[in-house]
């Protein structure tokens, strides 16, 4: 009785005797390669995720001082690590897309309309303006990164780019608890309609300047699938 | 928002009780009572002034301006009488410390936008580290029965650490405050041990791990900024050596016996200081007065203060240095 093959041999019927699944039967694997972007692409749109990233760090950083609510001033603490980890994670995918090795810290503005966004953000500064501070980065610039960053995660290479996907989960992750939080704050400091009013002002005007400039990879305005200017997600 | 804000700006709620700052008085203290005695009454209204409205304003008309000798210049001992109020004021100064050296890690991370990327990641981690430490201390002032505010905060750490150079400001916020931080930390989980408090014990122990990590962030980057630049590293010793100074005042951390809060040796080491800058520093914090002079004048200050405040006549304390220098 002849052994059933282990190793493949040179002859047509020196076979083995495995089935032959695919690498990506099991489990059934049901993502098809092909991404709306190429590597150039998506490290484009990395360093605009880090350029975001990095400002909030840096903006987040200055009003520590500035802010006089305690809680606040200590809930700040770990969100500003916790985007300076998307950001450094983020600029060390960059070598990965054929951006050289020097790239792990570089960040790009889609456009200058949107660093004058991120200026716009950054600008309240008085202890009084906790509201408008909030407002920005949580009810406006987080919420809109987290809407750009789940679709690139569904719209990229599921397969080959793969490494951006994961990190941009674990970004939303973050991201998503930064949201709630800053949410639950500002609707503590909004109880009454002038703050309320403050809140619904600040955040019109900056979705207003948001959509015009197209957003975090500038091109909101031409993109079919996000969302029309003007009814950016809340 | 602009770069660069002056300590007036730090902002805080209503509870809060900002005191003028010591100004340098306390570091040009001599050793001697009769000059502490003089001193301190010529800065008497200032010192009232600034405990107005706090838990210390009890204190002061009980003691009278030499208050701060007997509630903040000694060690912590579980039988001493003041150390009620001396743990108080200290686990207070310490929150609104922390406070500010949250404040200035995340001031680093706006005021240098070129600074490297790697020395931003560290003072981004400094300010999660920062806030939980802000967060550890309003517990443990909970857990002494200390309410936020009840004792005045004066904004000499930010004020003397956070300069407008980012290698002065590593230098003045990561070794010198951070490395005060590990001092006053060694001196108080001694005391919670000997206090029986292990809850204090523990918490204060994982805050001076992380001190020593900032430290460590400090002693790295001040190596690194001024690696081709000895004017800038002359420079940074300079500052360094006087925040020490103005953090130093007399016996209250020093390495003499006496002091309220020595100087963690082993700690310094490990996070990057060298023999020679522990010399240095014993060297810098034994200048002021002893601890017996505070006391002694502290005494003095008090009678002198009750019997004022009796309607007694007091004359005025006169002390010249020249004459007391020459004998």
């Amino acid at each position: 009785m002849t052994e059933p093959r282990m190793y493949p041999g040179t002859g047509a019927d020196e076979r083995t005797t495995f089935a032959p699944y695919s690498a990506f039967d099991i489990p059934a694997d049901l993502r098809e390669l092909h991404g709306r972007y190429d590597v150039e692409a998506v490290a484009r749109r990395v360093r605009n995720f880090r350029y975001a990233e990095e400002w909030i760090m840096m903006i987040l950083g200055g009003w520590v001082a500035t802010v006089p609510e305690l809680p606040v001033k200590t809930g700040l603490g770990r969100i500003i690590w916790e985007t300076a980890e998307a950001a450094d994670k983020l600029g060390k995918r960059l070598p990965e897309l054929r951006c050289g090795t020097r790239s792990v810290s570089a960040s790009e503005a889609p456009n200058e309309a949107f660093a004058a966004f991120v200026r716009a953000v950054a600008e309240p500064e008085s202890p009084t303006l906790t509201i408008e501070k909030l407002t920005g980065v949580f009810d406006v610039f987080l919420p809109h990164l987290v809407d750009t960053w789940e679709r690139t995660v569904a719209e990229t290479d599921p397969i080959a780019d793969a490494p951006t996907i994961k990190i941009l989960e674990e970004c939303l992750v973050d991201a998503r608890r930064h949201i709630a939080w800053g949410r639950e704050v500002l609707d503590t400091l909004c109880r009454e309609p002038a703050e309320a009013e403050r809140r619904r002002g600040r955040r019109a005007a900056l979705e207003a300047e948001l959509g015009a400039c197209g957003g975090v990879t500038g091109e909101l305005a031409r993109d079919p699938c996000a969302a029309p200017q003007g009814e950016l997600k809340a | 928002m602009k770069r660069f804000i002056s300590h007036e700006e730090l902002a805080r709620d209503s509870r809060f009780k900002r005191a003028a700052a010591r100004g340098r008085l306390l570091e040009s203290l001599p050793d001697e009572v009769e000059g502490v005695v003089a001193l301190m009454e010529q800065v008497a209204p200032t010192l009232r002034k600034r405990v107005e409205g706090t838990e210390l304003e009890k204190v002061y008309d009980e003691l009278g301006p030499g208050y701060p000798f007997l509630t903040q210049f000694g060690a912590l001992h579980p039988e001493d009488p003041n150390v009620d109020v001396q743990l108080k004021v200290r686990l207070h100064g310490i929150f609104v410390g922390e406070l500010q050296a949250l404040e200035g890690a995340g001031r680093t991370l706006w005021d240098f936008p070129e600074a490297p990327w790697e020395f931003r990641m560290n003072m981004a981690r400094q300010c999660w580290d920062e806030s939980r430490h802000c967060q550890v201390f309003e517990k443990l002032l909970d857990h002494v029965g200390v309410d936020v505010g009840d004792y005045p905060e004066t904004t000499t750490l930010f004020e003397a650490a956070c300069a407008d150079d980012p290698t002065l400001r590593v230098a003045g916020v990561n070794r010198c405050l951070e490395g005060l931080a590990c001092d006053a930390f060694r001196a108080m989980i001694d005391y919670a041990k000997e206090a029986d408090d292990p809850v204090m014990e523990q918490a204060i122990d994982f805050v001076l791990a992380d001190e020593l990590t900032h430290v460590r962030f400090g002693s790295n980057w001040v190596k690194q900024f001024t690696r081709s630049d000895p004017d800038k590293f002359r420079e940074a010793k300079e500052f360094q050596r006087d925040v020490e100074r103005r953090f130093s005042i007399g016996s209250g951390r020093s390495g003499r016996d006496d002091a309220a809060i020595g100087i963690a040796r082993e700690e310094r080491l490990e996070a990057g200081f060298t023999e020679e800058e522990l010399r240095e520093l014993v060297e810098i914090a034994d200048q002021g007065p002893s601890r017996d002079t505070l006391v002694e004048a502290a005494k003095v200050l008090r009678a002198r203060h009750l019997a004022r405040e009796r309607g007694e006549p007091v004359e005025p304390m006169t002390w010249r240095p020249e004459e007391a220098a020459a004998g």
